[in-house]
């Protein structure tokens, strides 16, 4: 061929040639992230990442400052799912079955046994970190400044992650299944405590009507895991997703996590991120439209972007980046060396003893066996509530973006672990050693222990403690770390309680190899 | 660097992720059954001389083996380890490549029985230890059972007359053991027995938590427990009352039945017992009744024995003074009712279970060991007696030995019902006569002196002692 023909199969030609070219340039519209406007683009343009802004504060990415827990809970949570999936081609949910396909999952499937172990493990993991995320956001005062109802998004993400860990602890259909499932019914019934100290049962049997929505029946069976496993692996991750989807949302909405007013660039700051291209003088590009922003602040910034931001890309993403593959190794290494336990298959004959729920309900579990009622829905209730109502109790704005709020904090927070921790641990003994009113008196009436007992009395303790800091310190915010403390304190008191030094019928034991042998 | 800080936590926590998922990868491609495998491949090779079945052997793939029992709701994996059991090459291999012995599998094919029908043990599991399910951490309420037990499988699917004939002797003897000694007469089997133990019906079926282990030496398995119960019940649970004297040998052939009374009834076509033979249906002789349910607490019943764990006397049944004096009737009537307060159950239809007529057989038999010469009779209706009296020779003379209110240690509890029902006439004649065999002696002319009028006035008192505190 002599002269450029311009006929269609010389075009066809060029384009099989440049096809890597043109396909990549569709994928990623504005080029190659190698400008400070490409990388602007790439973030402003990709539908996964642009609910992350362009620009990130450069206080989010000191580790310091988050320490990476609420990416943490959210690759846990991707890693759960993913292994879940997994697990879900081989388990079925029927009580003849689930026992057996757990067992050839862990037997049989190749890398069946790490997939069931990383998804157990990611998922437990995932109370832990989103627990100390919230100690972190709380700490931070990062409920304030317009972030109020995200705070109560993420409570409502708290009580799904305690869901769907629950749901999924009962899917094996071992003896750890079966009687959590039991157990968690009767405190689903515990409200038939208060009917019936009331007498009102035969009207309005709240309780009764809810264990049996629960179990699909009269007793835990075959219609249980069948609602169990609807809850697990539908309806709880369906709203886990809705919701996280609108936590992310109000954080881009309400302009990107927290910092503190008095926030200065430091030197270690060098190796967290990489600073905005030099690209110096002006009309370096013949290109008129480019990124817009607001900013504030008064003097001219030198050698830096606006408002102490840093591009995202690539100084947010390799930090994410960073953390996933820290949570990732950390799983695979844990779920390596500690199988998931699996016990006999369930026995509706045979009760474990002491039946207990798992680790993360545990504190719970001590607290109910003090008052069914208050223990399973009074207390929880009354917690949850209280976390919910933290950011329009305290109102005030100052020292957002600061831990504690500052030195005063610290000491109020210190003070509160304290003086909460003998108390606590001083009812407790109390109880352990001397009983309750039922054991003093063989007759009260139920209601009295459901209003007196030393879970109410511990949460009363907290409520005047802490009314008592926000009168000293004249600031509510004081008060709420008080409050806030106390309440991580008891939870992991009696965790560790309901956990370690509580056996057979529920009888204190100082460790596990005092148990009587049965 | 930029960035060196996340770039160098990505970077180790990468190297850690890729190290751990390649020690995961390798650990998943070299599982336990793999390199026994592997060394039976070896054995094959090196055990034959024929180059063709070398080659055969050479050629074998690595993979789990399963066996999918449908008809009996299992899958059992056993042969991923025990890959030689069905290869007469490795008859005198060594575990677990050893051929199964004798010629079971050609009655009873792998492909339709598996191996946990007979050997128990987790069948689904890939590695030896939770496939055998032994420690307490495998949490499987089934381990594999010992060899010295296996026959207890057969009785799943044949009937006790045909094992006899094809050689299965230990389970016989262990239910002949079982039938001669007398456990029913507190351990309830087929809803007959008495209930001062637990009832064997499911026993072999029991989980593991079933058996208190706190005491058992050596693997905590219920197959232990069982053996080491009949060894020394009271070494094993403490308030045990269980009364057995069998030898070593004995206690492992009963260890044998008892593990074979199972829940779980075979599919109709794996089993060869005839639906009539096994029930309870008693229209046995008086003496295989008497061995049956008597004989453990009661032996010869020639001669009472105080128990030191009874805490109380056995009373001589079959002694031949006692048996001069009682009459069939009342003897029926301690049988059927029992004596409450002691161990000695009730053994009528409606409590422990015996028909009518088998306490007749009962009776009859024991009777049969009467003396022929008669008791010489008692003429009590001429006289009347003293209640006063009555009660001041009874604190001398019999307070000692049957209780100050005649409840009796040494002696029996006189204030038991049945016992105050007995006709006067036969409390009489005993006081008199004595019963030669037991601690009772002759209170009358011949023995102690007491003259009829004092002995009529000693059991006038004694029909009235249940009234008394």
């Amino acid at each position: 061929m002599s002269e450029p023909n311009h006929n269609g199969i010389d075009s066809f030609r060029n384009n099989l040639k440049s096809i890597i070219d043109s396909f990549a340039s569709s994928f990623l519209r504005s080029g190659k992230p190698t400008s400070d406007k490409s990388r602007a683009s790439a973030m402003f343009n990709n539908f996964f990442l642009h609910v992350q802004g362009v620009k990130t504060h450069m206080n989010t990415l000191r580790p310091t400052y988050t320490l990476g827990l609420g990416l943490i809970s959210l690759f846990l949570l991707l890693i759960t799912t993913v292994s879940g999936v997994v697990l879900m081609i081989y388990y079925n949910p029927s009580i003849e079955n689930a026992y057996n396909t757990v067992k050839d999952i862990t037997y049989v499937v190749i890398g069946g046994s790490l997939s069931r172990n990383i998804h157990k493990w990611a998922g437990e993991g995932m109370i832990i970190f989103v627990l100390f995320h919230m100690a972190r956001v709380f700490f931070t005062g990062s409920y304030k400044k317009g972030r109020e109802f995200n705070w109560v998004i993420g409570i409502a993400l708290l009580v799904i992650t305690f869901g769907i860990n629950l749901s999924g602890y009962m899917l094996p259909w071992d003896q750890l299944s079966y009687w959590a499932l039991v157990i968690v019914a009767n405190i689903i019934q515990s409200p038939k405590e208060i009917t019936d100290s009331l007498g009102i049962t035969q009207y309005f049997d709240v309780g009764g009507f809810s264990k049996e929505l629960f179990l699909g029946g009269l007793n835990a069976g075959k219609e249980s895991l069948t609602r169990v496993y609807l809850l697990h692996v539908m309806l709880f991750p369906i709203l886990m997703f809705i919701f996280l989807g609108v936590h992310f949302w109000r954080i881009r909405k309400d302009g990107g996590l927290t910092k503190p007013d008095s926030f200065e660039p430091q030197e270690s700051d060098a190796q967290l991120f990489s600073p905005p291209e030099k690209k110096g003088g002006i009309f370096t590009t013949n290109k008129t439209y480019g990124l817009m922003e607001l900013a504030g602040g008064r003097t001219p910034a030198v050698d830096k972007d606006v408002e102490n931001t840093v591009l995202s890309w690539p100084n947010l993403l390799i930090a994410e980046l960073a953390v996933f593959f820290i949570c990732f190794a950390g799983v695979v290494v844990y779920s390596f060396f500690i199988d998931a336990p699996l016990k006999e298959l369930a026995n509706p004959l045979i009760p474990e003893n002491p039946a207990k729920a798992p680790w993360y309900f545990l504190g719970l579990q001590e607290l109910l066996s003090y008052s069914a009622f208050m223990g399973g829905v009074g207390l929880p209730g009354i917690a949850l509530l209280g976390l919910a109502l933290i950011p329009y109790l305290d109102r005030e704005q100052e020292h957002v973006g600061v831990w504690f709020s500052g030195k005063q904090g610290k000491s109020v927070a210190l003070q509160a672990l304290l003086a909460g921790t003998p108390v606590l641990v001083g009812l407790l003994a109390f109880v352990i050693s001397f009983g309750w009113f039922r054991n003093w008196w063989p007759n009260v009436p139920q209601l009295l222990i459901t209003l007196v007992n030393p879970g109410n009395l511990w949460v009363v303790f907290m409520m005047l403690w802490s009314v008592w800091v926000i009168k000293k310190t004249g600031s509510t915010r004081m008060g709420a770390i008080a409050l806030f403390t106390m309440f991580l304190v008891s939870f992991v008191i009696l965790t560790y309680v309901g956990t370690e030094l509580r056996g057979p019928n529920w009888g204190f034991y100082w460790s596990h190899s005092q148990w009587p042998p049965h | 660097m930029r960035n060196r800080f996340y770039i160098m936590t990505l970077f180790i926590a990468g190297v850690v992720l890729l190290a751990f998922t390649l020690f995961a990868a390798y650990k998943e491609m070299n599982p336990e059954w793999k390199a026994y495998q592997k060394e039976y491949k070896e054995l094959l090779v090196k055990g034959t001389r024929d180059e063709a079945t070398k080659k055969k052997a050479r050629e074998l793939e690595t993979n789990i083996q399963q066996l999918y029992l449908g008809g009996l709701k299992r899958i059992d994996r056993c042969t991923s380890c025990h890959v030689g059991i069905e290869n007469p090459l490795m008859a005198n291999a060594k575990v677990p490549y050893r051929q199964h012995s004798g010629d079971y599998l050609k009655k009873h094919p792998m492909s339709s029985f598996g191996c946990t029908v007979c050997h128990l043990g987790q069948g689904r599991a890939t590695n030896k230890k939770e496939a055998h399910g032994l420690a307490h951490d495998t949490h499987w309420d089934y381990p594999v059972i010992p060899l010295k037990y296996i026959q207890s499988a057969c009785v799943q699917c044949h009937d006790l007359d045909m094992l006899k004939q094809k050689g299965a002797d230990k389970i016989v003897k262990g239910e002949q053991l079982l039938r001669e000694n007398g456990c029913m007469g507190c351990h309830k089997l087929n809803n007959i027995g008495g209930v001062l133990g637990k009832a064997l019906d499911i026993i072999g079926s029991q989980p593991r938590i079933y058996f208190p282990m706190g005491f058992v030496v050596g693997e905590k398995t219920p197959y232990s427990w069982i053996k080491q119960h009949f060894d020394d019940p009271r070494a094993i649970v403490p308030v045990s009352e269980m009364k057995v004297k069998v030898t070593e040998a004995e206690a492992d052939l009963l260890t044998t039945y008892v593990a074979s009374l199972r829940a779980e009834e075979m599919p109709k076509s794996y089993r060869r017992i005839l639906e009539t033979q096994k029930d309870g249906k008693t229209s046995e002789d008086g003496e295989a009744l008497y061995k049956k349910y008597c004989i453990a607490c009661h032996e010869k019943g020639k001669d009472s024995l105080f128990d030191e764990i009874f805490m109380h006397t056995i009373p001589a049944i079959v002694n031949p003074a006692f048996l001069k004096v009682v009459t069939n009737d009342y003897l029926k009537k301690v049988v059927e009712e029992g004596r409450a307060g002691t161990q000695m159950t009730a053994w009528k239809a409606s409590a422990a279970g015996l028909s009518g007529q088998a306490i007749d057989n009962i009776v009859d038999y024991l009777t049969s060991k009467r003396p022929k010469e008669k008791a010489v009779p008692f003429n009590i209706v001429a006289l009347k007696g003293d209640l006063k009296k009555g009660e001041e020779l009874y604190k001398v003379r019999c307070a000692l030995c049957h209780g100050a209110n005649g409840k009796g240690e040494l002696g029996i509890n006189l204030r038991n019902p049945v016992v105050q029902g007995a006709d006067i006439t036969f409390l009489a004649m005993t006081v008199r006569d004595g019963r030669e065999g037991t601690p009772m002696p002759s209170f009358g002319k011949n023995g102690v002196g007491l003259s009829d009028q004092d002995i009529v006035d000693t059991v006038s008192y004694v029909k009235t002692i249940s009234k008394k505190k």
